[in-house]
């Protein structure tokens, strides 16, 4: 079967009815998701982990693994969406990919043009989206043969330049997130070894023998974490929704833009398939392009649609760029990809080189579903924008109990345990506390999903060459990798010794 | 950065390090047909978190002191909505489903704001009963869902 045949496929397992009602359910709570400020697409993701395993609970196991798969992508890059409708509404950015949106989007809501802004946002993400769904079909065969020739030593040397692309750029110091990276890796020794069968760190308590369960960290982290921090600290806001009045733009709106969503959209794609880089720098770094090759840089800031149609192209597609070494190398880049490894391994279906030949029905029906989501999304934001609008009106007495109740029913309803439940509670306070003092959690959740995959490459490796550290170094592409991730790490801080600013992801 | 949490954090990295790097003594070194045993990967992840939070301790001594932005934490409700989520977790169990997240979430509406206490109560007691009726009528899901002594 060639790529045509798969994909073909694809749209047959993405076309049954209820793997449509997932990817539209999936987009409509990613859209919700963009829109609120207090929950973002990691918070999002890792919240409905549970309640999409318990719906899919009656289905043949990979029959559900596809579908909660379909599921969480859409809130990923629904997400994406959702992001820009407060950006350029009230000016405030509901994710931190939407953040250079409210430069010039809320000055053109301020001068009346709200509804092109929106619908400029709306059709450069549609495109975007497009253009990585086909980038990624035509990469995804080829890159996945190449890493099918990996053995352990390559593999353990591209997932450490995984965990330090993400921790290199993640937040302000280094030193911290690579603390929350070791951490993480720590964590996952927790339990029964599964080469020697020897129970490490487990003190003899039944309950971590099969080790720290992903799930309830990654849940208490971010969702519980963002809760309480929204509680503790209360921000009366009132701001003043900007007015829509037509939705559609003009012919001349829409040339002006095309030349930035097909730039934003390749630089986008490229950024995404970067570990460590996200859609929020995918999104600041198009917006500097786009003020850099302009020929009146000066309407920047003043309501140029260009600084509109470039950010929010690029994010949407380095959400979908994120996707390419997760489906076919088994890396994820970034902090939500990583929590959907995890969910993938629930179902235990491992992303690599090889899920596209042992689980087809999974990567080509989510690879199908992103192109049908993409289409939901257009379809719904374009009308429906003012009502997305209005979910920022919920008010948050209801919202933040509601969503503490749904962690802890989630959790249970996987685990059934009290344990786990104390354990979310736990992670959801040191979570709070950590953000708050600049200590990335992405990292940390990566490390966890990274752990174990990590540590038996190590061992295969060491076994293989008898415990010689040498083929790790020999091996030229396991030595390349290794290169790269210490000029990743090193390079950021020679540059802040020099003084230079740099960029970091705040959240993938 | 707030120098005094991270020097107690980084305090707490080292000494949750120190014990990995101990405990990993303890597990045999070596596993059947490998002379690579599992105590060597938490071993040397101990070792590197050691330094790193070692580094840590060492880098609050170069940060600049930073004012002290004065916000006004919600210490109250933040207390009342954890407490009250430990009482639910402990007595989930014991005393159901449909009745704890009942009460649960009526008390931390009513903490977050209060007003419209049967606005509360409606969707208290919506959000409850639907989650225990789609869980475990449609799905057929494990939920202790009434007291155990009924």
């Amino acid at each position: 079967m060639n790529t045509l045949d798969y994909l073909l496929h694809g749209f047959g397992t993405a076309l049954i009815w209820y793997n449509l009602l997932f990817a539209f359910v999936g987009v409509l709570i990613g859209t919700a998701v963009g829109v609120l400020p207090g929950i973002g697409p990691m918070s999002g993701v890792a919240l409905l982990i549970p309640v999409t395993a318990s719906i899919t609970g009656g289905l043949p196991p990979e029959q559900a693994a596809t579908s909660a798969i379909i599921l969480l992508a859409g809130v990923y890059y629904g997400a994406m969406y959702g992001g820009s409708t407060t950006s350029i509404l009230l000016n405030t950015p509901g994710e931190s990919s939407s953040v250079v949106t409210t430069l010039d989007g809320y000055q053109m809501a301020k001068k009346g043009r709200a509804g092109s802004a929106l619908s400029i946002a709306a059709i450069g993400s549609f495109v975007a989206g497009i253009v990585t769904l086909i980038a990624l079909i035509a990469l995804a065969k080829p890159l996945s043969d190449l890493a099918l020739k990996f053995g352990p030593a390559e593999y353990f040397s591209l997932m450490l330049l995984g965990l330090g692309a993400v921790s290199g750029l993640a937040g302000k110091s280094v030193t911290k997130a690579l603390i929350m990276t070791v951490s993480g890796l720590l964590l996952a020794t927790i339990g029964i070894d599964n080469v020697s069968g020897i129970g490490r760190f487990t003190f003899d308590i039944p309950w971590l023998y099969q080790g720290i369960e992903f799930l309830t960290i990654a849940v208490g982290l971010f969702a519980l974490g963002e809760v309480f921090k929204t509680i503790l600290e209360k921000e009366e806001e009132d701001t003043q929704m900007a007015k829509i009045n037509n939705l559609l733009p003009s012919k001349e709106e829409l040339k002006e833009s095309a030349g930035p969503i097909a730039r934003g959209s390749i630089l986008g794609f490229f950024i995404g398939i970067l570990p460590g880089a996200g859609a929020t720098l995918a999104s600041f770094f198009s917006y500097i392009l786009e003020k850099k090759i302009s020929k009146d840089p000066s309407k920047f800031g003043k309501g140029a649609i260009a600084g509109v149609a470039a950010p929010e192209s690029a994010n949407n597609a380095a959400s979908g760029g994120a996707m390419i070494p997760l489906l076919t190398l088994g890396i994820p880049g970034s902090g939500t990809t990583a929590i959907l490894m995890g969910a993938l391994m629930m179902y235990n279906v491992q992303p690599g080189p090889l899920l596209f030949e042992d689980h087809p029905q999974v990567a080509w029906g989510l690879i199908a579903s992103m192109f049908i989501g993409n289409i939901m999304l257009l379809i719904l934001n374009l009308p429906l924008v003012k009502v997305f609008a209005k979910i920022i009106q919920t008010p948050k007495q209801y919202l933040i109990p509601i969503i503490i109740a749904i962690s802890i029913f989630g959790v249970y309803a996987v685990q059934v345990s009290v344990n786990d439940l104390l354990l979310l509670v736990g992670c959801g306070l040191v979570g709070y506390f950590l953000n708050k003092h600049d200590y990335p959690i992405a990292p940390l959740v990566l490390g966890l999903v990274l752990g174990p995959m990590i540590e038996n490459n190590l061992r295969r490796a060491l076994t293989i060459s008898n415990g010689d550290f040498g083929p790790f170094f020999t091996r030229p592409i396991s030595l390349g990798f290794l290169i790269m991730t210490v000029l990743w790490l090193v390079i950021p801080v020679i540059m802040k010794m020099r003084g230079k600013s740099v960029v970091i992801n705040e959240e993938a | 950065m707030d120098i005094k949490f991270d020097r107690i954090a980084a305090i707490l990295f080292l000494a949750v390090a120190v014990l990995f790097i101990i405990g990993s003594r303890s597990i045999a070194s070596s596993s059947y047909g490998s002379v690579v045993g599992p105590d060597i990967f938490p071993f040397f992840l101990g070792i590197m978190l050691a330094i790193l939070s070692i580094r840590l301790f060492y880098e609050t001594f170069n940060g600049k002191k930073q004012e002290k932005k004065n916000e006004k934490l919600q210490y109250k409700p933040f207390l009342i909505v954890l407490i009250a989520t430990l009482v639910y977790i402990l007595t989930l169990e014991s005393v159901g489903y449909v009745i704890t997240t009942f009460v649960f979430l009526f008390v931390c509406f009513q903490t977050m704001e209060r007003a419209k206490w049967l606005t509360s109560l409606i969707i208290a007691g919506c959000f409850s009963g639907l989650v225990y009726f789609i869980f475990v009528e449609v799905l057929k899901g494990t939920l202790p869902g009434w007291p155990i002594w009924f």
